[in-house]
């Protein structure tokens, strides 16, 4: 009862004072409680895919957006937990609810390599060095076809659950745990560093941080996230091919964290729950279906021309509004800061508003 | 009145069901923004008008007719996208067979999906062996799945070497040639590299001389310098392995620097019927593997090409087999007398269809067999602007092989 009650308290106190939170809490809620209600098969591949693909755009923003690492290559990362998971279920018997673990171990030491090969640079280079990567471990998956199946990549793949609710679950489950672990991190004073490394690195390194060392953890980090979603994926499609290391999916993953918003974790998770499920939709009108991409990129453009910053922080400042006294978020329809009780608009007669116009 | 006020209301909530029990819905599932995804429905729609025209198909004494259903697969930019479509077909639309599919890796996603809900998948453009391994290790689950054309990759290989050994021969009599050199032209591509070594390893023993290997990309716009060196190394034929348009360069540039060597092999764009103008009306003597022409393969061969031609207006490519692939299964159905897809499977697996592409019989991998009087496909050579069939000889419609002047 105690406990119960603790929790109520946390709730109304942390969360319902929030839309933002709450809205978050609603779609964790429906999320968990989809198949209950609806369990068409077709829905639930969809948003079994997008689960999946969220904990990838999350891994993104961790590096680009945090960190100021723009990655033009993060399919490495998935590519690699695929990769890594798949060949290890099939060469050698095991289980492959060990195997993703594994796959996720790969990826944070391809990462942190990554991150050290990348550490001199900035900006643009950087990002253009990262595009390169996936290319290079596919010359180099293809340049040994016995082993990694070549083009074809590795098929028949174990899956980790039988039905589609059960594999919808395990992708939903691990995608709720890995972003809200992001995020956690990401809200920490760790995520604060990474703010400062983003927007001044040299103040930072200056103000007595570690940035090289904060970097590489970053890389490990957000490659570890991004290995996790590619295992996953290999055996849910039973399937780990090129296709996970195409230049294509590293580009998707940049437009899902642009859309949605960078340096929040719950923008690009936002952006793949509005844009795959969208893309799909369109695909299956026999009048646009072949058009959808198109139909997409004009999405996109039309999102990124009004709201510059993304979706996500474009969304919260309509909902809600940060105290000028203690900087804390409140709901737009509060007077009062919900903290430290400063007045959140200012009250301004009419005929003053009309001189602050002139 | 009320009573049959009643009965009225309850035939028009019964229509649509009634009417959805008398037809088949075959799923045509490609890459619809890509040409080859376009084949696969204007073959099915064929297929679909001439089967419905007549009647439809018979299962058990009654007649049902053939709704298609296009799923765009997206398979050349998305895996995902392609097993998304093959399950929303299934789930969604209900679709009862499936046909199609070009992109091995996104085939072997899509089968998957396929197999669960234990669906017959004909394919119809992924060449790749694993496809057909798969039944063979796990017929259990795998055996829904049935190759309707090409022919499987290394049967492909056997082809462009039997026309390779054609070619040569002709060499041999017309140039007093003993041992024909060869000079092997592929782009950078990971699926040349079997065939490659498999050319390295077989044509000698062909009596036939390699060369050199030269490699350029996929997408050269020049490649003068390959084709110099393979002129100084004095090929008689230059084995072509070309899916890019770096086909259509090789063509005009042989064509320009008039060389005496004859190009044979696989060149994706001289398949096509714009090859010739794409490059400049000097790829005379460039030969190719291919599927369609008009030649009696099968007493069917020239009235579908015919047929295609006059519809859609180009020549049909093997994508168009799903053509053959509702025909097929129309076959089955009615020999069965029932869409049950385990019954079908016992039927398929001992049926002997004449296509138009070829006599399609199964092997225990449920690849079509390859042979003289089966599958093989045909090669075509340019000549003065027209895609001439000349390979395999003894069909009827074959035309004359032509070599350069000397």
């Amino acid at each position: 009862m105690y406990l119960l009650r603790r929790a109520w308290a946390e709730l109304a106190n942390e969360v319902f004072v929030l839309p933002s939170r709450t809205l978050v809490l609603a779609w964790a809620l429906a999320l968990l409680a989809l198949p209950l209600v609806y369990d068409d098969a077709y829905a639930l591949r969809i948003l079994t895919m997008t689960c999946l693909f969220a904990i990838f755009a999350a891994s993104w923003d961790l590096l680009a957006g945090y960190t100021g690492q723009v990655n033009f290559g993060h399919a490495l990362f998935f590519g690699a937990g695929a990769y890594t998971s798949g060949l290890m279920s099939q060469k050698l018997g095991v289980s492959p609810w060990l195997t993703i673990w594994a796959g996720a171990a790969v990826a944070t030491l391809i990462g942190f390599l990554a991150g050290y090969l990348c550490l001199r640079l900035r900006g643009s280079y950087l990002s253009l060095a990262t595009l390169a990567f996936p290319l290079i471990a596919l010359g180099l998956l293809f340049a040994v076809p016995e082993f990694s199946g070549g083009e074809l990549g590795i098929s028949g793949l174990r899956r980790l659950a039988t039905t589609p609710t059960q594999n919808y679950y395990v992708a939903a489950l691990a995608m709720l745990a890995v972003v809200f672990g992001l995020w956690l991190l990401a809200d920490s004073k760790f995520g604060i560093v990474l703010h400062a490394i983003r927007d001044d690195e040299v103040a930072a390194r200056a103000s007595g941080i570690n940035t090289p060392r904060y970097k590489l953890v970053v890389f490990a980090l957000s490659a570890a996230a991004a290995g996790f979603a590619g295992a996953l994926f290999a055996h849910y499609i039973r399937v780990a091919g090129p296709s996970t290391l195409e230049v294509a999916l590293s580009f998707q993953v940049v437009i899902w964290g642009i859309f949605g918003g960078v340096a929040t974790i719950y923008g690009p998770v936002a952006a793949v729950f509005i844009l795959y499920p969208l893309t799909e939709w369109l695909g299956s009108f026999k009048a646009v279906g072949e058009l959808r991409l198109l139909i997409f990129a004009v999405i996109v453009l039309l999102v990124l021309l009004f709201m510059p910053r993304g979706l996500t922080p474009w969304v919260r400042d309509k909902i809600e509004a940060q105290c000028p006294r203690c900087k804390q978020r409140n709901a737009t329809w509060r007077k009062m800061c919900r903290l430290c009780g400063a007045a959140l608009k200012a009250e301004v007669a009419r005929a003053q508003r009309l001189v602050g116009h002139q | 009145m009320l009573r049959s006020a009643l009965l009225a209301c309850a035939l028009a909530v019964a229509a649509p069901f009634a009417l959805a029990q008398g037809t088949i819905k075959i799923a045509i599932v490609g890459p619809m923004a890509f040409v080859q995804g376009e084949n696969h429905w204007a073959g099915a729609e064929m297929a679909r008008d001439n089967i419905n025209r007549a009647g439809g198909i018979n299962v058990g004494g009654k007649k049902m007719q053939i709704e298609l259903i296009r799923a765009d697969t997206n398979e050349m930019q998305s895996v995902p996208d392609a097993t998304n479509a093959v399950e929303r077909v299934i789930t969604r639309d209900k679709a009862d067979f499936l046909i199609g599919g070009f992109r091995s890796e996104a085939v072997l996603a899509m089968q998957e999906v396929a197999m669960d809900y234990k669906k017959i998948f004909l394919g119809a453009g992924a060449a790749h062996s694993k496809l057909g391994i798969n039944v063979e290790q796990n017929h259990e689950r795998y055996k829904y799945w049935f190759r309707v054309t090409p022919v499987k990759d290394v049967d492909l290989v056997r082809t462009t070497f039997a026309v390779l050994a054609t070619v040569a021969g002709q060499i041999r009599k017309d140039l007093g040639k003993p041992a024909p050199k060869v000079a092997i032209l592929a782009e950078k591509a990971v699926w040349v590299e079997g065939i490659v070594a498999a050319s390295k390893k077989n044509l000698p023993a062909m009596k036939m001389e390699v060369v050199g290997v030269w490699q350029p990309s996929a997408v050269a716009t020049d490649v003068t310098a390959e084709l110099s060196a393979i002129e100084r190394a004095g090929a008689d034929i230059v084995f072509t392995l070309l899916s890019g348009p770096v086909g259509i360069v090789v063509g005009r540039q042989m064509g320009e620097r008039n060389m005496k060597s004859i190009a044979f092999g696989i060149n994706v764009e001289a398949q096509k019927d714009a090859f010739w103008q794409a490059a400049a009306g000097k790829a005379n003597y460039v030969s190719t593997l291919d599927t369609y022409a008009h030649v009696q393969m099968t007493p069917k061969t020239i009235d579908f090409v015919k047929a295609f031609e006059s519809r859609f207006g180009k020549s049909p490519t093997y994508n168009a087999g799903s053509h053959d692939a509702i025909y097929l299964l129309k076959e089955a159905i009615e020999k069965a007398g029932t869409t049950d897809a385990d019954k079908l499977v016992a039927v398929l697996e001992k049926i002997s269809y004449v296509g138009a592409a070829g006599v399609i019989e199964f092997d225990k991998r449920h690849d079509p067999l390859w042979g003289p009087g089966k599958s093989t496909g045909i090669a075509v050579q340019w000549q003065d602007g027209k895609k001439v069939p000349f390979w395999p000889p003894q069909v009827p419609g074959m035309k004359q092989f032509k070599m350069p002047a000397h």
